[in-house]
């Protein structure tokens, strides 16, 4: 398990996180370029040294600022896969996969034969003599990750690993990949900006904002309730900041935000709260529905993107009062024949938004 | 002025311009080879074999190979720590030490053997160290590797921390988590990706040692077969037997030539080693 308390000033971000990933669990970091998830992988890898805190794995003492405790980065039980994969251009796979056993001093021929059982489990027996560069981009990921799992790290660091695939590539690797961190023993920070590979890979979901962690939980925790506006674009969902105004018998209120306000379900008790809305519990209409719907809002669709590209869904982002998007079906769209410009009516149920703190 | 006019200037400046070019290339062409066509039109081609089995040019000959390839694996040694310390740290007094380092490469080698005399001669700085051990340096043929040495070892360390400098850091970043110590990562990956350079600057080294004259006649002296490399023996040769002159700088010009065009020739030259890192990205 890895304890991380953790400081750093560079340039203008200042990186300040507290984190917890256990054992076999995979820890996803997500945040927008230069808020400093890179920074974070390198200071749990050693290669950067924090300006303070601490960070204890499996009950050894990686890193204390106070104690001045900072074990280099080769002394650390790490496995680091860098967004490039850094394959040493000089050696074979076989060489590259070996090359951490053979640092270690290991006899020629153990080092031979665990590499040889890697690169059978990884797939790569029939290029293990080739060099890098002959090697297509998922071949290079599944090196560099062999590269470092043979070496048994007690924790795993993964900088955007699918970032330099091309995208027919990366579903095939992404699915690999999950297959292989599935089955590790050891601890995986994993650093993201798709929010894909956050909920596939994440048992646990970390967003850093300016160097801080704005919220950390399941993805199903985010997804229902986005702490920040980041996290709820960043998970696709609707979110308000507003307070309860009126409470009225049927167990409702009204939340009032700051671009006007929704029907919501009680929470209880008055003050300030977010309000999260799933996208897809958002219905368009031409004319104003006459119908269950508590909350409806016009306004004018300022853009139509189908997700995944050309796929069945289409998110239909909407000028409304409070801006809404909605997750409408491709026949949806036809069938209404919406277009940006067109002045429609979003309409959502009361009962589908809990109020939360 | 009419157009016309104009257009016409424009192509005399044109004109003008090419032929100054023209010249210039020619005369620097001319400056350098000039002296090697002449050297190559007096050889004396029946003699020269003749020439070069005499026994002073063959100890020349020898000493010159010897003490060279000392000088270089010296240079080599003890350089590669710097080169390795000027590319990859920063610290106080880098610059001076840059500018030191470089300082045998536009120095006159006769000064630098002033400098050697007075530092390693018998009454010098260090001198009477080592002659209180028993130890006498100068106009000996170790006193020709260190004249060698200190005028080439510039070559080696430019181009090795060149060489290092290009190792990009996201190699070193790799070994690092791969549990190689600042050693292993050092032989395992930076020498390596870095060996090209090394590989032409202890080449270089090694050919500037080879003509080296002025620092080894004033430190080390003129002593056939002891001190006498191949430079001072043509020195020497050319106030009594201008064949043998000749001959031994032929000699000198095909053995330089020939060193210039496989350092240019490596396999893995200095391009060769960025196509491999541009490929790897």
């Amino acid at each position: 398990m890895l304890t991380a308390t953790l400081a750093k000033r560079i340039g203008d971000v200042a990186l300040a996180a507290t984190f917890e990933v256990e054992a076999g669990s995979t820890l996803v970091l997500v945040g927008e370029s230069g808020a400093g998830k890179t920074t974070l992988l390198r200071c749990l890898a050693g290669l950067v040294t924090p300006d303070e805190g601490r960070i204890v794995l499996d009950g050894r003492v990686w890193f204390d600022g106070t104690a001045g405790v900072s074990l280099p980065a080769w002394r650390r039980e790490v496995g680091y896969l860098a967004q490039d994969y850094a394959l040493f251009p000089h050696l074979s796979v076989q060489a590259n996969v070996g090359f951490g056993l053979r640092a270690q001093g290991l006899a020629r021929r153990s080092v031979r034969s665990r590499v040889d059982a890697t690169l059978e489990r990884a797939g790569l027996s029939e290029l293990a003599s080739r060099r890098p560069d002959q090697l297509s981009g998922g071949q290079q990921q599944r090196a560099a990750l062999a590269r470092a799992l043979v070496l048994e790290p007690r924790l795993l660091l993964l900088d955007e690993p699918l970032s330099a695939l091309d995208l027919q590539t990366r579903r095939a690797v992404r699915g690999e990949l999950r297959r292989t961190l599935a089955g590790l023993p050891c601890a995986t920070v994993y650093v993201t900006h798709n929010p894909v590979e956050a909920i596939v890979f994440g048992d646990r979901i970390a967003v850093l904002e300016a160097g801080r962690i704005s919220q950390v939980g399941a993805p199903d925790e985010l997804l229902r309730r986005p702490r920040s506006p980041y996290v709820a674009e960043f998970m696709g969902v609707n979110l308000f900041r507003g307070t309860v105004t009126e409470r009225d018998a049927s167990g409702l209120v009204r939340v009032r935000t700051p671009f006007g306000s929704v029907v919501a379900v009680d929470p209880g008790e008055p003050g300030d709260v977010l309000v999260a809305l799933n996208p897809r519990e958002v219905t368009l209409h031409l004319v104003p529905p006459a119908g269950s719907a508590q909350n409806v809002f016009p306004g004018r669709i300022v853009e139509l993107v189908a997700e995944p590209p050309f796929g069945e869904r289409v998110r239909v982002a909407l000028d409304s009062t409070p801006p809404l998007v909605a997750e409408v079906t491709r026949h949806a769209v036809e069938s209404l024949g919406l277009r940006e410009g067109l002045e429609v009516h979003a309409a959502f149920k009361a009962t589908g938004l809990v109020p939360y703190r | 002025m009419s157009p016309r006019g104009r257009g016409a200037g424009v192509t005399w400046r044109v004109l003008l311009a090419r032929l100054a070019t023209a010249l210039a290339i020619t005369l620097c062409l001319g400056l350098i080879g000039l002296p090697l066509v002449a050297l190559l039109l007096r050889v004396p081609a029946a003699t020269l074999l003749v020439r070069l089995a005499d026994p002073l040019v063959l100890a020349a000959i020898r000493l010159s190979l010897v003490t060279s390839l000392a000088a270089a694996g010296l240079i080599v040694l003890l350089g590669t720590p710097v080169a390795w310390l000027l590319a990859t740290r920063d610290f106080r007094g880098k610059r001076v030490m840059e500018a030191v380092i470089d300082l045998p490469m536009v120095l006159p080698p006769t000064a630098a053997g002033v400098g050697l005399l007075l530092a390693f001669g018998r009454t010098g700085l260090a001198g009477r160290a080592l002659a209180s051990l028993g130890i006498s340096l100068p106009f000996s043929t170790a006193a020709v590797v260190m004249a060698e040495a200190f005028v080439a070892l510039p070559f080696f360390v430019g181009a090795a921390a060149a060489g290092f400098r290009e190792v990009e850091p996201r190699y070193l970043d790799a070994a690092a988590t791969l549990r190689a110590s600042p050693g292993t990562t050092f032989f395992r990956v930076m020498l390596p990706l870095a060996l090209p350079s090394v590989v032409a600057g202890a080449t270089m080294s090694w050919a500037r040692a080879l003509g080296e004259f002025g620092a080894t006649i004033t430190f080390a002296g003129n002593l056939p077969g002891v001190t006498q490399t191949m430079p001072l023996a043509v020195y020497i040769a050319l106030e009594t037997d201008l064949d043998a002159a000749v001959a031994l700088s032929v000699l000198l010009v095909v053995l330089s030539l020939t060193v210039l065009v496989a350092v240019r020739a490596l396999p893995l030259g200095p391009a060769g080693l960025r196509r491999a890192h541009r490929d790897a990205r």
